[in-house]
């Protein structure tokens, strides 16, 4: 495969009005030569819409799109260096799955001797070889999507666009695609830009990542400082369990390295996140981080609590524990072969480090409702195993 | 249709338009434009010497004498156009209410019983739809002459067996329309008895209704659409029927507006009076007709 | 009761009478719908009978159409009597069915497949209106049209002659609903995603329609051309309004003119024979070439050709 070169994306200030709606609204990011990059965002984000911008498939109601420096915001989708893997594959079912890779080969007036060679190259490449002259409806889930892969890599854009691509599939599948689209990213060298909802996607495969909500960019970032360093409630409830709180912030923290909360009855000491806040703040630790001990045992930041539920999960134990001040919780236990010590209704001790906390400005609304947010326009994320938020 | 694709499409508005205008066109010449001739001639005048038709195109100009006429054939003293008209609703009432219950249980049947036959039953109901009308009468023809397999049977059993069904009678004319128009019912009936979800009945079953109670009241209910996409292609079209009557009876004492019509059409120096008579069968089936086409048109902008 | 449409009903085994919570079942809610079946039974039975009986007496040696005495092709080809071959108006009558038929199909689906494309992308008051118009001529009466049009050519546009040329034009107008109404349900349900790749790899808006929408209307285009044909085939009370002479009579007319006297006999069931043989190849073309068109999609079955051939 040659070496890829450009693949540099631009958006600048980007808007898509519908009437009155701003499905995207002003929306600004550069994506690197190369990179993997994800847009995640629950149903109705804009995330979808502004890919189909980039694509060519909508025009920008304002703003600009920069493809290695030019503005294509207008161009029609053919004349653009792009290519997009859709949700539903939309392979052509007349054609073969040769003739469906070689479509788009026509007008890049590759010469026919040439073609043949191309496919088989683009098909070795998705590892689907020997299937060339199979039917579209003979294939499975899986290989539908490969084919689909092959008819766009084929033609060597400078970005590839990916419109959840791995929405169909079941579970497993899912994740063994994960991880060969990544390799293959790395493989070809281009630009991927991924749309998906589901958030464990985005955190396995991407360089980096924009969480979209109502339009607008909320963070952006590596997947681990989006995980490790939400910088609002939403993003944090959006990237797996965050275990949300409401606090008020108590006088006596030094606000460069630790800041005083008061959960209901009890006070905490937190040290990550918006440390100088003042007032009501949310907080949230993830589960991994709460670590359960024998009920009264001593320490700092331990709060009384009772295991409410056990789930288990074969890799891991879910523990969901109600704390004196009525917050729920869900903590992490791995499986190392002893079983689980604690059972429904034992009491324990909650301990939650404080390096662990992170204090978050408060969006004004209740936990509930930022939950909600989190699960957009579906009311069910059925597909994504580990829930966005218990 | 969503915001999403109107914004596609109207880029191309061009192209679109492009496609479509030749049918647009052909529709506005033969079939807007022959309406708009048929309302001269119908306020038009004849010419008496060579008994042919004057059409006025101006509408300011249209005079009321063929209406009168044709009014006067219906409602005056002497009228003949009146027992036709009355006649044509109820042999088209009865004839499609025999369709719809013919119809109903063999489609209900083919659409949710039929099972690994379905594909033949459903050849044998398609096999009459291309079956040319004609074809259809003329069999029938065959069998009720005088000589014919009706009588002799009926014979046969010891039942009188020289009527002559063929000189005239409603229940020959009544039957031909619906042996006639049952194909096209039973297909639409079962287009839409089809995609009735055989989990809604299995919910009802479930919940404690008894088949009756579940046929009464969930079956029939999402029928309807059905029932009236059936009534409406069938009524609609038999309201204007001459030629099954022409067929089975030529008789005086069953003709429909159809034949009305065509008399006077054959007819020199009354041309204009049958125009004004389909345009009056036109005003009277242009309700159902419009109900027929936004209902229709609606549900395929949903499904859009 | 509980049969999934393609499932046999007859796979359980008659249960006897079981009391439930609800009260007394009576007989085996499983068993099969036997009143129904033998109901369509009979409707088939009456549907068909007579027209085989019809066809069958067009081989009649004699001219009696309730007696059989003995099977012969003289009302088709035999010479010295009204047969088809060589009796000059039946002989044109089948002639001209064809053509008319053959015309009407060839300039009716190209339009009808440009209208349906058109009005269903071009999204406006207009062409609302305009389908409203094409739905209108479904379901008006034949009749009506065909005074009007009669009127039309006679009073108005005289450059289009009586004759073939009229009826041509008037059966284009009376069928033009079928490939716009098939085509647009097809159209519909295939949606906007596979133009969007095709352009997305590089089609321009015509090249896309041409290379990947086309081809997938291409069973649907196929059905509703069979569907005018055999709707041309059938048709007299438009080509009766406006035909001149009777050399251009087809046969539906010509038998339909000849049936209380005139040509007589089983040379009508013979025209009428040809007719049903002529639509029976054209519907089994049509399930035929529909199935091999859509052999690429999963979902066609031999239920879903025959109910595309049938318009449904």
């Amino acid at each position: 495969m040659p070496e890829m070169s450009g693949g540099h994306v631009k958006l600048e200030s980007l808007t898509k009005r519908f009437d009155d709606v701003a499905a995207v609204d002003d929306i600004s990011v550069e994506i690197k030569s190369g990179e993997f990059f994800s847009l995640l965002g629950a149903s109705g984000c804009g995330k979808t819409t502004t890919l189909r911008m980039v694509a060519g498939f909508e025009p920008p109601t304002s703003g600009k799109i920069l493809l290695d420096g030019t503005d294509v915001g207008n161009w029609a989708p053919h004349r653009r260096n792009v290519n997009t893997v859709f949700q539903s594959y939309a392979l052509f079912p007349f054609l073969t799955v040769a003739e469906n890779v070689a479509f788009g080969l026509k007008y890049k007036s590759v010469p026919k001797s040439q073609r043949d060679s191309r496919v088989a190259e683009a098909l070795e490449m998705v590892q689907l070889s020997g299937y060339e002259t199979r039917r579209p409806n003979q294939l499975s889930g899986g290989q539908q999507q490969r084919v689909a892969l092959a008819r766009a890599l084929v033609l060597r854009p400078s970005v590839l666009l990916l419109d959840e691509p791995l929405g169909a599939l079941d579970a497993k599948l899912r994740r063994t695609l994960q991880v060969e689209l990544g390799a293959l990213q790395k493989q070809v060298g281009i630009t991927f830009l991924y749309v998906t909802h589901d958030q464990e996607e985005a955190l396995t495969m991407s360089d980096r990542l924009a969480v979209m909500n109502r339009g607008r960019i909320v963070q952006l970032g590596t997947p681990e400082e989006v995980y490790n360093e939400p910088a609002d409630a939403f993003v944090a409830d959006f990237l797996g369990v965050s275990n949300l709180m409401d606090a008020q912030v108590e006088p006596g923290g030094n606000v460069k390295e630790c800041c005083h909360l008061r959960l209901g009855d009890f006070t905490l000491e937190a040290r990550a996140g918006q440390l100088d806040a003042t007032g009501a703040v949310k907080v949230a630790i993830r589960p991994e981080r709460i670590h359960l001990h024998p009920y009264q045992s001593a320490g700092v930041n331990r709060l009384p609590g009772m295991v409410e539920r056990l789930v288990f999960l074969g890799s891991t134990t879910h523990i969901y524990v109600r704390l004196a001040t009525g917050a729920a919780l869900q903590a992490l236990m791995r499986n190392e072969g002893a079983g689980s010590p604690y059972s429904q209704g034992t009491p324990v001790s909650v301990d939650l480090p404080a390096d662990a906390i992170r204090v978050l400005p408060d969006p004004g609304v209740s936990v509930a409702e930022i939950r909600d947010e989190t699960l957009g326009d579906q009311l069910l994320d059925v597909t994504s195993s580990v829930p966005a938020s218990s | 249709m969503s915001a999403i694709e109107t914004t596609r499409h109207r880029r191309n508005r061009g192209l679109w338009i492009g496609l479509a205008l030749p049918g647009a066109i052909w529709l506005l010449v033969l079939f807007v434009a022959p309406f708009y001739v048929m309302l001269s001639v119908a306020g038009g005048g004849v010419n008496e010497f060579f008994q042919t038709v004057v059409p006025v195109w101006n509408p300011l100009h249209w005079s009321s004498w063929n209406l009168s006429a044709v009014w006067h054939d219906i409602f005056g003293p002497g009228a003949f156009i009146g027992a036709p008209a009355l006649r044509t609703l109820v042999y088209t009432a009865i004839a499609t209410a025999i369709s719809l219950g013919i119809a109903y249980p063999v489609a209900y049947f083919v659409s949710r019983y039929a099972g690994p036959r379905k594909t033949l039953f459903l050849v044998l109901l398609i096999a009459p739809f291309w079956v040319s009308y004609m074809m259809r009468m003329l069999a029938w023809i065959d069998l009720l002459q005088q000589g014919g397999f009706v009588n002799s049977t009926l014979s046969f059993f010891g039942l009188p067996g020289n009527t002559d069904w063929l000189g005239g009678k409603s229940v020959t004319v009544i039957l031909g329309l619906v042996y006639g128009y049952i194909p096209y019912v039973i297909l639409v009936l079962y287009a839409f008895l089809d995609r009735i979800d055989q989990s809604m009945l299995e919910a009802a079953r479930d919940l404690g209704l008894s088949k009756w109670r579940t046929f009464w009241h969930v079956t029939i209910p999402l029928s309807k659409p059905a029932l009236i996409a059936g009534t409406f292609i069938t009524a609609l079209p038999m309201l204007g029927d001459y030629y099954t009557n022409q067929l089975l009876s030529g008789a005086p004492g069953t003709t429909m507006i159809g034949n009305a019509i065509e008399g006077q059409l054959d007819s020199p120096g009354e041309v204009g009076q049958g125009a004004v008579l389909s345009l009056m069968l036109l005003v009277v089936l242009l309700i159902p007709m419009i109900y027929y086409v936004v209902s229709t048109a609606r549900a395929s902008m949903e499904n859009a | 009761m509980a049969s999934v449409a393609g499932e046999s009903v007859t796979t359980s085994p008659p249960e006897p009478a079981q009391v439930t919570m609800r009260g007394r079942v009576r007989g085996n809610p499983w068993r099969r719908p036997w009143g129904m079946e033998g109901f369509t039974w009979l409707y088939i039975i009456w549907s068909i009978v007579p027209i085989a009986i019809a066809v069958l007496f067009s081989f009649n040696k004699g001219a009696s159409q309730a007696t059989w005495q003995g099977f012969s092709t003289k009302w088709y080809v035999g010479k010295g009597v009204t047969s088809v071959l060589h009796n000059p108006s039946l002989h044109h009558a089948v002639i001209q069915t064809i053509v008319l038929a053959g015309l009407t199909t060839l300039i009716c689906v190209p339009i009808g497949v440009g209208f349906a494309i058109g009005i269903d992308r071009w999204r406006s008051r207009t062409s609302n209106g305009l389908n409203f118009l094409m739905i209108f001529s479904f379901v008006i009466p034949e009749l009506l049209l065909a005074v009007a049009l009669f009127l039309l050519v006679t009073q108005g546009l005289t450059f289009i002659r009586l004759g073939t040329p009229a009826e041509v034009a008037g059966l284009v107008v009376w069928n033009l609903s079928w490939p716009a109404i098939i085509v647009r349900a097809r159209l519909v349900s295939i949606g906007h995603h596979y133009e969007e790749a095709a352009a997305d790899l590089g089609a321009s808006r015509l090249g896309a329609i041409r290379r990947v929408l086309i081809p997938m209307l291409l069973p649907a285009i196929f059905a509703s051309a069979v569907l005018v044909f055999a709707s041309t085939v059938d048709d007299f009370v438009i080509v009766e309004q406006v035909s001149s002479t009777s050399n251009t009579q087809p046969m539906s007319v010509l038998i339909y003119s000849n049936v209380h006297g005139g040509l007589s006999g089983p040379a009508l069931n013979a025209l009428a024979t040809i007719m049903l043989v002529v639509s029976l190849i054209a519907a089994l073309i049509g399930f035929v070439g529909y199935r091999w068109l859509s052999r690429g999609e999963r979902t066609k079955g031999d239920v879903e050709a025959l109910t595309a051939v049938a318009g449904i």
